[in-house]
């Protein structure tokens, strides 16, 4: 056993990178091994990006770089240098919910609400190509996350009615 | 877009309905929703203090091994290294885990022997779970390999033990007879015989295990911030292996669980090496998160393995005559708390039927897996589907519609409450009348022209191979568990039978209140949550209950120490133990109010009345408001502020008289019987075994349902997670006890595209035993969603001759049948 805090801790090698996050500019050193979900967990303080798996099945962890989604827990930190990345806290940043997180939470689309932030982003991507997605569409797309609570039923009826609410805002 | 209050509350608020009761019955948005669809919502894996360091653990990486030798100097010396521990460290100091059956030792890291793969051997502390992962693969153990015990049904006569001091792997073992059990099935006209598996399954919610722990060195105790469900119920596996009392170690659940379905009551070996590390490291606050891989191979989670052979009674005219049940769980390598998961089912017994005689024998077996924990339907939907398999097999061999056989034999409303023959009793409900009205369903809207079932489509899709079938059943869901039974494995069975009511001792649902000076009423829940809803239920009771608006409640949680120990959110109990709990507590509080205003005004308290927010005097109408009275709290004598209100809500059918045999006897007692009729309509594809599940139907009841949106959202989920069961999930071990199953691309959980649509249907037959009328429900689906399904596969299949005998069904078992035949 061993409890001792005087050894001294050697450097490790770290490398800058600067992004722009949520509309800010970010700039830390970081380990290059650093995933990039944990880099926006723990360095930016976006706790919604939720860790679920850590090998990109569940789909929690969704965050959208240079405007398109990946999972992750998928991608070192380092590799997204000089990127734009849009997390669900980017979502409603006057205070009022996006459409798609109160179509989310009308239709009772979450439950323990750990997959939620995954599924919003994928949602955010699937309406920003396809503003009017069938069922079969939403199916295919959202096949990329994972939601142990809901049955999925009311998160299809969340989407519909998001891309209603954001028909009507354009 | 709307602002965060509007959104968080009240959208689908019916107004014009009566003005005592508002909120309960509506489908309120839920309270919890807006921290979370922004981000903001902070779980366990969240809460980073500062200072704080990180836990990771060395796991074997064998089944079954003695460990000769653990070299930790390269550890110890590395400069990362904060803290390293071993089996042999933790008990030289520290305590053995609770086991969930005496005789046994098990400590939070291996010592001596290490029994299956994933068990913890070392603790590491290092500044971040990076730097602790690298210092992990630094340890160097030995390990003298012994004979690992993989099949249960092997294990039972296995001449090597898995725990010496037991000198069996079959700790535990009881055949219970209730009726003619034995003599039955000699005077039936038919028997039928078979076996039925149900593969190695658990919730696996989305959130892994994580626990902040921070040891007090100045008043020498702990506050352990972590997801565990049940924290005041199950506190004692934490402050035992600590060695410490329960007043000094504060268990704290945050608000936001990301799932458990059960399967988090069994995280405390975390929860002891986190609180352990920290005391070691003088108060330190430790962090530790459990990745996938850990969870899926080793996070103590897995839940029910069942082999059955079942027996079936039943006469030519087609009359269930009683069930002969047998069966072995496979347990893994250490009994824990739930080993009364076995039991549940005698509260259902016999399903939907009408059955007098009952023969029930299980054996709980050990091996070298990961050990099991509760898991949604606690035992329930393996019996289930093995019931509801010897019904089709029944029907098949008499050559009679499964749909008929089944009518003929359920219970009737005219027989409710309805006692089974294992002594629980179900409390309401008309079980035929859901049966034919989910067939007429499915047939006016399936049976048609390019429907589902429409039989040219029926024929079309054969001659590609693709086989459909429906099949139609209805199922109970037992609610609101007792708490006395849950121990009768490690009471003297033999002396129950003089056991009076007064010898039951029964856990009551705590609720407390506060009036805050703001005149808003701060409500404290003694449960944990994990994405039920409680917040939102509880403001919808006491709203109605004291004529309040939402936005007037705040629902907050209390610790283990705070909280008196209590059962919690398990067990379908919640619904209805805070529709009693929120009941008592709101009578308290406003004679507490009613006094405050007397008091206040020097009159008699009969002389005053509370109506929606305000003490009014009866003679000249003068009137205080909450905040008024919270300013006057100080002016009685009493000990506690009259406006401060608590209550203890009793279970619900411990005085009923129906329910002492069962009470007394230690069975387990759950008296609220909600009850679905399904029908999957499933399709079969023969040559790549794949199954396809169309369409589910679904009928279902649940009493007076508090808010119809969430009672709707817990069918959902539960029947999704039916379907993994019946199709997809399962923990496979190699013949070494090399766990297959370690990511989520090998243990499948349902996504999008095994989730068919579902039609479901309500009724609302109240229990006449609960404060709303309300039953339990937060298990159903998964409870009736896998024998559902097995049944349709059984249709789908007739013309093979093949039945759903083990489930997950995946295609390569379907393949192997349709090869065999």
């Amino acid at each position: 056993m061993s409890a001792d805090d005087t050894k001294k801790t050697p450097e490790r090698p770290t490398q800058e990178i600067s992004l722009r996050i949520n509309g800010k500019t970010v700039t830390e050193e970081v380990e290059p091994r650093l995933k990039l979900s944990d880099f926006l967990r723990n360095y930016v303080d976006l706790k919604g990006v939720r860790v679920g798996c850590e090998h990109g099945i569940c789909g929690a962890c969704t965050v959208r770089v240079d405007g398109a989604n990946i999972k992750s827990c998928m991608v070192y930190a380092v590799q997204t240098d000089g990127s734009e990345i849009l997390t669900v806290e980017g979502l409603n940043e006057n205070g009022s919910l996006h459409p798609i997180q109160e179509a989310f939470n009308e239709e009772h689309a979450l439950q323990c609400g750990f997959c939620t932030s995954g599924f919003v982003m994928s949602t955010f991507d699937l309406l920003e190509d396809n503003p009017n997605p069938s069922k079969s569409e939403m199916k295919d797309h959202l096949g990329s996350n994972i939601c142990r609570c809901t049955g999925y039923q009311n998160i299809y009826k969340a989407v519909d009615s998001a891309a209603e609410k954001m028909e009507g805002e354009d | 877009m709307s602002t965060p209050e509007s959104a968080a509350e009240g959208a689908r608020i019916n107004t014009e309905d009566t003005e005592d009761q508002k909120f309960v019955g509506k489908g309120v948005n839920r309270v919890e929703d807006h921290r979370i669809l922004t981000g903001r919502a902070e779980y366990i894996h969240d809460i980073t203090p500062e200072n704080s360091l990180s836990m990771g653990l060395l796991r074997s990486t064998h089944a079954h091994a003695d460990i000769v030798d653990i070299d930790t100097s390269s550890v110890e010396a590395h400069p990362d290294c904060s803290l390293v521990m071993t089996g042999e460290d933790i008990a030289a100091e520290y305590e053995p885990m609770v086991c969930g059956l005496d005789g046994i030792t098990e400590w939070a890291l291996a010592k001596d022997t290490v029994r299956f793969v994933g068990e913890p051997v070392a603790l590491i502390v290092a500044e971040n779970r990076y730097v602790v992962e690298d210092l992990i693969d630094l340890v160097d153990v030995e390990y003298e390999l012994k004979e690992p015990i993989v099949d249960p049904l092997v294990a039972r006569n296995d001449e090597t033990i898995i725990h010496d001091e037991l000198g069996t792997n079959v700790p535990d073992s009881e055949t219970l007879k209730f009726g003619k059990s034995e003599a039955v099935f000699d005077e039936a006209d038919n028997v039928v015989e078979n076996q039925y598996s149900w593969g190695r399954i658990s919730g696996v919610p989305l959130e892994t295990a994580g626990v902040v722990a921070e040891y007090d060195p100045d008043t020498d105790s702990f506050d352990i911030d972590c997801n565990i469900q049940l924290h005041t119920l199950v506190d004692d596996t934490i402050y035992e292996p600590l060695g410490y009392d329960p007043d000094d170690v504060r268990v704290n659940v945050p608000p936001d669980v990301g799932g458990s379905y059960g399967t988090k009551i069994a995280i405390h070996r975390y929860c002891v090496l986190a609180a352990i590390a920290s005391q070691q490291l003088n108060g330190r606050p430790i962090r530790f998160v459990e990745d996938r891989i850990e969870n899926l191979q080793g996070g103590d989670m897995h839940s029910s393995d069942r082999e059955y052979l079942f027996r079936l009674a039943y006469d030519d005219d087609g009359t269930i005559r009683g069930i002969d049940v047998n069966f072995t769980d496979d347990f893994g390598a250490y009994p824990r708390y739930p080993v009364n998961q076995v039991l549940k089912p005698l509260t259902n017994v016999t399903n939907t039927y009408d059955i007098d005689h009952v023969r029930y024998n299980y054996e709980l077996i050990l091996t070298n897996k990961t050990s099991q924990t509760a898991y949604r339907g606690f035992g329930v939907p393996q019996h289930l589907y093995a019931l509801e398999m010897a019904v089709d097999d029944a029907a098949y061999d008499l050559g009679m519609d499964p749909y008929e056989f089944r009518q003929q034999n359920l219970i009737q409303p005219e027989q409710m409450p309805h006692k089974l023959p294992t002594k629980n009793m179900y409390d309401s409900g008309d079980f035929p009348a859901a049966l034919s009205r989910i067939r007429e369903l499915v047939e006016n809207e399936e049976q048609t022209e390019e429907g589902l079932l429409d039989p040219d489509v029926i024929e079309a899709r054969r001659e590609e191979g693709k086989y459909r079938g429906v099949s139609y059943s209805v199922h109970v869901e037992p609610g609101v568990s007792g708490a006395d039974w849950t121990d009768r494995q490690r009471s003297d069975r033999d002396t129950l039978d003089d056991r009076d009511i007064d010898d039951v001792e029964e856990l009551p649902e705590h609720l407390r209140a506060e009036v805050t000076p703001d005149g808003r009423l701060c409500v404290s829940l003694a449960a944990d949550s994990s994405g039920q809803g409680h917040q939102t239920i509880v403001k919808q009771l006491l709203a109605d209950q004291l004529g309040l608006l939402l936005s007037d409640i705040e629902v907050d949680y209390l610790n283990s120490v705070e909280a008196p120990t209590e059962y919690g959110s398990a067990a379908s109990r919640m619904a209805v133990m805070l529709s009693g709990a929120a009941d008592g507590l709101a009578d308290v509080l406003v004679a507490n109010l009613k006094k405050l205003a007397a008091t206040h005004w020097d009159i008699e308290t009969d002389t005053v009345t509370y109506r929606e927010g305000i003490v009014e005097r009866d003679d000249n109408g003068d009137s205080l408001s909450l905040s008024e009275l919270a300013s006057l709290s100080g002016i009685t004598d009493a000990d506690e502020p009259l406006t401060h209100a608590s209550y203890d809500y009793q279970h619900p059918v411990y005085e009923e008289e129906a329910y002492e045999e069962a009470f007394t006897n230690k069975y387990p007692v759950y008296p609220t019987a909600a009850f679905a009729a399904n029908a999957p309509i499933v399709e079969v594809d023969t040559k790549t075994g794949e199954i396809e599940i169309l369409k589910f139907y679904t009928l279902r009841d649940c009493g007076t349902q508090l808010n119809p949106t969430i009672v709707e959202g817990q069918a959902h989920g539960g029947l999704a997670q039916g379907i993994g069961a019946a199709l997809l999930e399962e923990f496979c071990y190699d013949e070494s006890g090399n766990p297959q199953s370690v990511t989520l691309s090998d243990y499948l959980l349902p996504s999008t595209m095994n989730v068919p649509e579902i039609k479901m249907e309500h009724t609302e037959t109240p229990s006449p035993f609960t404060a709303t009328g309300a039953k339990g429900t937060g298990e159903g689906g998964m409870i009736d969603g896998p024998p559902a399904i097995a049944s349709a596969i059984n249709r789908a299949l007739e013309p093979f001759d093949i039945t759903a005998d083990c489930i997950p069904m995946t295609p390569d078992r379907i393949r192997r049948k349709l090869r065999e035949k």
